[in-house]
This record gives C-alpha cells, sequence and structure tokens, in this order.
C-alpha cells in the first residue's frame, strides 16, 4: 500500500507523550528533522519541582544530543525553527484529563489530529504502584483524552514483549484480556486486584508493630555503623528511609509475583500488557494503532550512529561480557530482538501516518527476529570482537591490551561449572575459612586473612549484582524462543525515503561491532561505572520563544515545514 | 575508455606479499571463541603445516584444504574481523616494496593487473587499499552455512595448476593476447600459469620453479622484505 508520510502529516496536529524518554525524543527529532510536514507538534511535558514544562524541554533540547542535528542543521535560527511547530503543554498522563487546564484540553481537543503515546516506565522490575500509575493509568488517561476529541487517533507505543514467556511466532493481534499462560484472565479484574493488594501493603506499613520493627533496624543499623541509636533525629530519618525502602521492594515482590503467575516476564511486560487489555474493549470508539517495539538500542544512523541513552537490555550484558566474566547463560539459536531506535522512530512515522491517512492496522510490530534475525550466540560472539577491537587499540593497560582483548564472553548453559552461581559459592567458601581461622594463629595471618576476605566480600558483591541481573534478563537471553512478525508494518510502500522501515536492510556485524557496542561504550557504560556520560552543549543556546497564536487545521498549511 | 589488451598476472604470495596461508590459518586459530577452539585449531594448523611444505612445491590444492579446516565451524563475522585485523596488523606491514614496483610498472605498460592469492577473501581484500589498484583479485572463498565456515574451499581452488586454465579463460573472456602478457609467480603451482603467457616471471621462486624457470630460461627475480 503506498503511503506518503508527508501527505499524511501535512499540516495535521499531534500530541506527544513521553518526550523526554529515549524513544520520544529521537522520534519527535526525526520528524522535525526530515519535514514530515506536521503542522503542530504539541509536547505534553509534566512539571518536576519547580521546572515548569517549557524550561523542561529547553533543557532537553540544550543537553541532550538528540538534538544535535537540528542545532548543526538550524544554529542560531533553531529558537525559531522550533517555536514555531512545537507548543509544549504542562500535563501529566497519571493524571484523568492528563492535568490539563479545561482552556488547553478544549483547544487540543479540537486540533488534534493524532496522540502518540510514547510516556511509560520502561525499568523491568519497578514499584508496582508506578508501573501501574505510568503505564496502566497513563494509557487510560490517554485514551479517555483521545475519546473525548475530535477527530484524533491514538498510537500507542507498547512493547512485543507483552507476549509474556511465549514461545514460537507472535503474531500482530491484540487479544482482549490476554494472559500468557492462556489461563482465563480478566484485566480488569486483576487490576482492581492489584490495586487491593497495594492498598492492604500500604496499610501493613502503617501498623505500630511494623514501624516497631523499623525503628529496631534503624537502631540496629546506627549502632552497626558506630552512631548512637539514641539520636530522635537520626532515627526518625532512617526509619523513613528503611520505610520507603522496604516498601518499594514489597511492591516490587509482589508485582513479580503477580507478572510470574500469569506468564509475563517482569512488572514492565505485566503493566504494558494490562494497557493493551484496557484499550481492546474501546475498539471502535476511536481509531487507534499499536506499536509494539522489541528491544530498542541504539540509533544506527539517526540522530547519528550509536546514539544510546540510560540503561537498557544490551547495555549491562555486555558490559558484563566486556570484562573478566565469560560464561553467560545464552540459549543457542534463540532470537534476540534488537531493533535501532531510529527504525523504531520510522516505524511510529508509519504507524501514524496510516491512521491518519486512513487503512491502517490495529498492531504493528516493530523487531528483527521475523525478517533478519540476530541469535543470542551471535550477538555474544559479536560482542566480543567488538569488546576485542576496541581493548587491542585502546585498552587501560597492557593486560586489557593483549589478555583481556582475547577473553571473549562465550554462551554456556545455566548449570555451567563456571556460573556466577558455582563463582559466587566459591566467594563465600573461601570468606568463610579466611574469617574463621583458628584463634592461635598468628595476629598477622589473621590480618591478612581479613584483608583477602573483605576483598573477597567485594569481589562477591559484584557476582551478586550481576546474578541478580542475569535472571532480570533470562527470559530474553534464555528461556524463551520469541519471534515476533512484522508483516503490517512492511505492507507499506513508503514514498520518502527517510521514513522507510526495512529490517531486512540491517547488517548486524556492522552495527554490533561498529555502531553499536561503540555506542554503549560512549553513552551506557559510564553511568554503571558511575560516571556521567559525554555531555552535549549546543553552540547556540535554545530559549523558547512565546508561543505563536494557535492555529486551526483549516488555517494551517499543507505543510508545516513551508511556514 | 578502452580496456587493455594486455594482462599481468601477480600471485600474492611470495611476489607481493611475504607471508603465505599457514600464517593466516594460525592467527584464525589463535584467536577462536573458545580457549579450547584455540588449543584444537592451532594443532590442526601445525599438521597442515609440514603438508604445506611438502605439497607447496607442487599442486598445493590439497594443503590449502587442510590448512583452511582449522576454520572449520567459525563463524562468518569472526572470519571477516580476524581477517581485516590479520591484514591491517600483520599482512600489511610484510607487502613487499620490489612487488609494489612490479604492479605499477605493469600498470604503466598498459596492463590490466590482476590478483591470485591462495589466502581466502576475508583476508586479502581489507589489504587491497594498501596495494596500488588491483583490477580483478581471484582468491579463495569457504563455504559459509547458516552462518559459519564449513572449513571447505570452494571450488575452484586457488593455487592448483588450474590456475593456468583459469588465466587462459580470463583472456578468453577479457579479449586479452596472452602472448603479450605478464605474469609472475613463486612456486612451482604456478607453472601452469606461467607457462600461459608470453612474459613469464619467477619472482622468489621455490626449488620447483626455480628449476623450471632455469630450463624455460624465464627470468628470476629476488629480493626480501
Amino acid at each position: 500500500m503506498r503511503l506518503s508520510i508527508r501527505e499524511s502529516y501535512a499540516g495535521r496536529h499531534v500530541l506527544l507523550t513521553g518526550a523526554s524518554g529515549f524513544l520520544g525524543k529521537v522520534w519527535l527529532t526525526q520528524m522535525l528533522q526530515n519535514d514530515s510536514g506536521v503542522g503542530k507538534f504539541y509536547i505534553l511535558l509534566r512539571r518536576k519541582a519547580t521546572r515548569p514544562a517549557a524550561a523542561r524541554f529547553e533543557r532537553i533540547v540544550n543537553t541532550s544530543p538528540a538534538f544535535k542535528p537540528l542545532h548543526e542543521k538550524y544554529g542560531r535560527d533553531l529558537a525559531r525553527f522550533l517555536s514555531e511547530r512545537i507548543v509544549v503543554v504542562d500535563g501529566d498522563i497519571s493524571q484523568p484529563g492528563l492535568g490539563l487546564d479545561a482552556e488547553t484540553s478544549a483547544r487540543l481537543g479540537r486540533d488534534l489530529d493524532l496522540v502518540v503515546n510514547c510516556a511509560g516506565l520502561v525499568d523491568f522490575d519497578p514499584d508496582l504502584r508506578d508501573a501501574l500509575t505510568t503505564n496502566v493509568d497513563g494509557t487510560i488517561h490517554v485514551a479517555d483524552f483521545v475519546e473525548g476529541c475530535e477527530k484524533a487517533a491514538l498510537l500507542h507505543i507498547s512493547t512485543c514483549y507483552v507476549a509474556g514467556t511465549r514461545n514460537g511466532r507472535n503474531g500482530e493481534v491484540l487479544v482482549p484480556d490476554y494472559a500468557p499462560n492462556g489461563e482465563p484472565f480478566d484485566a480488569a479484574a486483576e487490576l482492581a486486584s492489584a490495586r487491593v493488594r497495594i492498598a492492604e501493603i500500604e496499610a501493613e506499613f502503617e501498623t505500630q508493630e511494623k514501624a516497631d520493627e523499623i525503628a529496631a533496624e534503624a537502631k540496629a543499623q546506627l549502632v552497626q555503623r558506630g552512631r548512637s541509636p539514641d539520636n530522635a533525629k537520626l532515627v526518625a530519618t532512617l526509619c523513613r528511609r528503611i520505610k520507603r525502602d522496604t516498601l518499594k521492594n514489597a511492591m516490587i515482590e509482589e508485582g513479580q509475583e503477580r507478572a510470574q503467575k500469569w506468564g509475563w516476564t517482569n512488572i514492565y511486560t505485566y503493566s504494558k500488557s494490562l494497557a493493551e487489555s484496557v484499550l481492546a474493549p474501546r475498539v471502535g470508539k476511536f481509531k487507534f494503532s499499536l506499536l509494539r517495539p522489541a528491544i530498542v538500542e541504539s540509533a544506527l544512523a539517526y540522530p547519528f550512529p550509536g546514539w544510546n541513552q540510560g540503561f537498557n537490555t544490551c547495555g549491562p550484558l555486555s558490559y558484563m561480557l566486556g570484562g573478566w566474566l565469560r560464561e553467560l547463560p545464552l540459549r543457542k539459536g534463540n532470537p534476540f530482538d534488537i531493533v535501532p531506535v531510529d527504525y523504531v522512530g520510522n516505524a511510529m512515522t508509519i504507524g501514524g501516518a496510516a491512521l491518519l491517512h486512513g487503512g491502517h492496522e490495529l498492531v504493528y510490530q516493530c523487531g528483527t527476529s521475523d525478517k533478519n534475525p540476530l541469535t543470542i550466540d551471535r550477538a555474544c560472539d559479536l560482542t566480543a570482537l567488538a569488546h576485542r577491537k576496541h581493548l587491542r587499540r585502546k585498552g587501560d593497560t597492557v593486560v586489557d591490551r593483549l589478555i583481556l582483548a582475547r577473553w571473549d564472553g562465550v554462551e554456556a548453559e545455566i548449570d555451567h561449572t563456571l556460573s556466577v552461581t558455582n563463582l559466587r559459592k566459591v566467594t563465600k567458601g573461601v570468606v568463610k575459612v579466611m574469617r574463621d581461622l583458628p584463634n592461635r594463629w598468628p595476629k598477622m595471618v589473621h590480618r591478612g586473612a581479613k584483608k583477602v576476605a573483605d576483598k573477597v566480600d567485594k569481589i562477591d558483591d559484584n557476582l551478586d549484582t550481576i546474578e541478580r541481573l542475569i535472571d532480570l534478563y533470562l527470559p530474553f537471553i534464555y528461556e524463551n524462543h520469541f519471534i515476533f512478525s512484522t508483516d503490517n508494518l512492511l505492507k507499506y510502500d513508503v514514498v520518502e525515503e527517510p521514513f522507510r522501515f526495512d529490517p531486512t536492510a540491517l547488517n548486524w556485524r556492522t552495527y554490533w561491532i561498529n555502531v553499536h557496542i561503540p555506542g554503549l561504550r560512549k553513552w551506557c557504560y559510564p553511568l554503571f561505572e558511575g560516571r556521567t556520560p559525554e555531555q552535549y552543549r549546543p553552540r547556540h543556546k535554545f530559549v523558547l520563544e512565546d508561543e505563536a497564536p494557535a492555529e486551526t487545521p483549516a488555517a494551517a498549511p499543507a505543510h508545516g515545514g513551508s511556514r | 575508455m578502452n580496456t587493455p589488451k594486455r594482462a599481468a598476472f601477480f600471485r600474492a604470495e611470495g611476489v607481493l606479499v611475504s607471508r603465505g596461508v599457514l600464517a593466516a590459518t594460525a592467527y584464525y586459530a589463535a584467536n577462536a571463541h573458545k580457549f579450547g577452539e584455540r588449543a584444537l585449531r592451532l594443532g590442526l594448523v601445525a599438521l597442515s603445516a609440514p603438508l604445506q611444505g611438502l605439497l607447496g612445491q607442487n599442486d598445493r590444492t590439497l594443503a590449502n584444504r587442510l590448512a583452511f579446516l582449522a576454520a572449520r565451524r567459525m563463524s562468518e563475522d569472526r572470519l571477516a574481523e580476524l581477517g581485516e585485523e590479520y591484514a591491517e596488523d600483520i599482512l600489511k606491514d610484510k607487502i613487499l616494496d620490489r612487488g609494489v614496483e612490479l604492479i605499477k610498472r605493469a600498470r604503466a605498460e598498459g596492463h590490466r593487473i590482476v590478483l591470485l592469492s591462495d589466502n581466502i577473501s576475508e583476508v586479502i581484500e581489507p589489504l587491497l587499499p594498501h596495494l596500488p589498484k588491483i583490477d580483478d583479485l581471484v582468491c579463495n572463498r569457504l563455504e559459509i552455512v547458516d552462518g559459519e565456515a564449513t572449513g571447505k574451499l570452494l571450488d575452484p581452488v586457488v593455487g592448483s595448476h588450474g590456475d593456468g586454465r583459469w588465466a587462459q579463460g580470463y583472456a578468453e573472456r577479457q579479449g586479452l593476447d596472452l602472448q603479450a602478457c605478464t605474469a609472475y609467480g613463486s612456486h612451482g603451482t604456478d607453472l601452469l600459469l606461467l607457462a600461459a603467457v608470453g612474459k613469464p616471471c619467477a619472482v622468489n621462486p621455490d626449488f620447483t620453479l626455480r628449476r623450471s624457470a632455469r630450463e624455460a630460461d624465464w627470468p628470476v627475480i629476488e629480493y626480501q622484505e
């Protein structure tokens, strides 16, 4: 089906949520850079503390490397260019009516043609309350808002992994009240039950018994740190922190249990799937599509090769393989569905255009496992080769250049002799032996043993982190064999070359070794090491100019870019 | 632009670079993915080394096939990356200046430049940017199935007596006058290639080729790194 992006978006008004996220930023800048023809972008941003939405947007534009191509293209004119095309709206998807004031809501309700809901909490196992608020309630509020609009359609960004722990080929269908384990499931009832349980857990933390337990824990910690347990102020501060952390952990545990019970891999996919289920009954009430990306990773080309942001799936895994850890549980032959963020941006553009133009599909999956699969063992080999390439030339020490560069990470079975679990048994054993030396042995030996025990303890802490990470990723790298079909996106014959989505064009070797891993090294690994990634400072600082008078769609010219 | 009617055929190993196939296969073996694999593959290369020496005087087909068995089940990605690495870090420094001069001279004389290499494409192709312009490259290719090398060299294996027949077919396809063509070889295997052209030249010849060159009164050039 022929689809012209510029014709579809010409003069249309689009509301974007989640513009501060990795995907949201790339899509927005892609659309602006490639003259998509959008009349006006309304950017819904939440006010943060004293920083209003407009100031937040300015900060994003002035600090995010995603805006680099726009800064380079427009320079000093960027302020005018963006101010003509963008209106920043103070709002919050976790609030009914998106937290908009009545006037803005009414204006947007008249003007909007498309709402792109990119907002979401993407942590694998977040606090259940946050996951439900952002991923489920947020979706409900956005859907309510779109339903109240005169003509707006909705493109909702979900994830392929709503499929849960279901092996094999996953089609592009929206199954109402879907649960991966195939048991009868009522999403509304599950949501209500989760909320009841959340209230119960919160209530448990308000009891005197729990307060006493926390106070006792706080005092014990203070004693352990050599501080006075009688300092009431200190105890109160510590109690608040312990309460916050343990409550959060209880919520995470509750979320994990619920996700596992129904067959989802984690809280993220559980909450995203619930969001899809709450949208399902609205089919026919207004136009909407779900776009499900697989694992979104570094940009292939836009905003520049290798751009990535924050913690993601590949980052920690590849980081581990770049060190001394060799055996990682990976199931040979399992597809590892990675898709560059700019590919997903184009998929969003196509999904949105189809909604505006007509001929849209209910579900689009955006991945590579169907048409150009990368297996997990190949990804492991490519990661080793990418680290090798870097370390041989730029390793910090001789050991890095000569040995670590050739210390390739390899795929292994979960119960491998050198698995992290087994290594931890060794470290724990060493610590125990070092700490339980007979008293009759000389003090010097005890001192030396203590030093060794402390060092091995640190190693054990690192292994503990690695073990927990591996557990988090096991469903994607070992346990399941996912293939996500992408036929719906590929049925469109997109006229404009920069907006095309073609997973078969991706050369995995070039992408992985020359783009993706170097990108992770630059933008993500510093975060794991507690360092700040390279900062972006544009030559000309962007300041949002006063909003131009709102235009009605009828008065808008054919192409936003020509204004 | 008219295509030159003459060509100069260069054997890479011995004429242009001072490293043969074994060095490349040893590099692959030593840098395989797993430690165990490295040891096994290096063992295989070590076993094929004496055969390369014995058989290399005549037809290197079997020797080349044995040497590249060390790449069996190695991923296509690793073959390409290590090939590039080997060409950049090792082979580039083993380019023989006199060989490069011969190419330049042949080009100046209006010859089409054809390079024949016993090495696989993953090794020799990354070397091309460091050589004067080559019009055609003929080298060995490993069979790849499901992203992994089977260890089998695809036919025709370069480095055999078939190279002479190949040169004749090439001359026909390109409309070349073989009597006006030049060939530079360095091994006994190159005998038929050199015999096929009007101006053969033995470069750093091995025992078999040196003896034949003397008998046929072909010019012999000697140079080192």
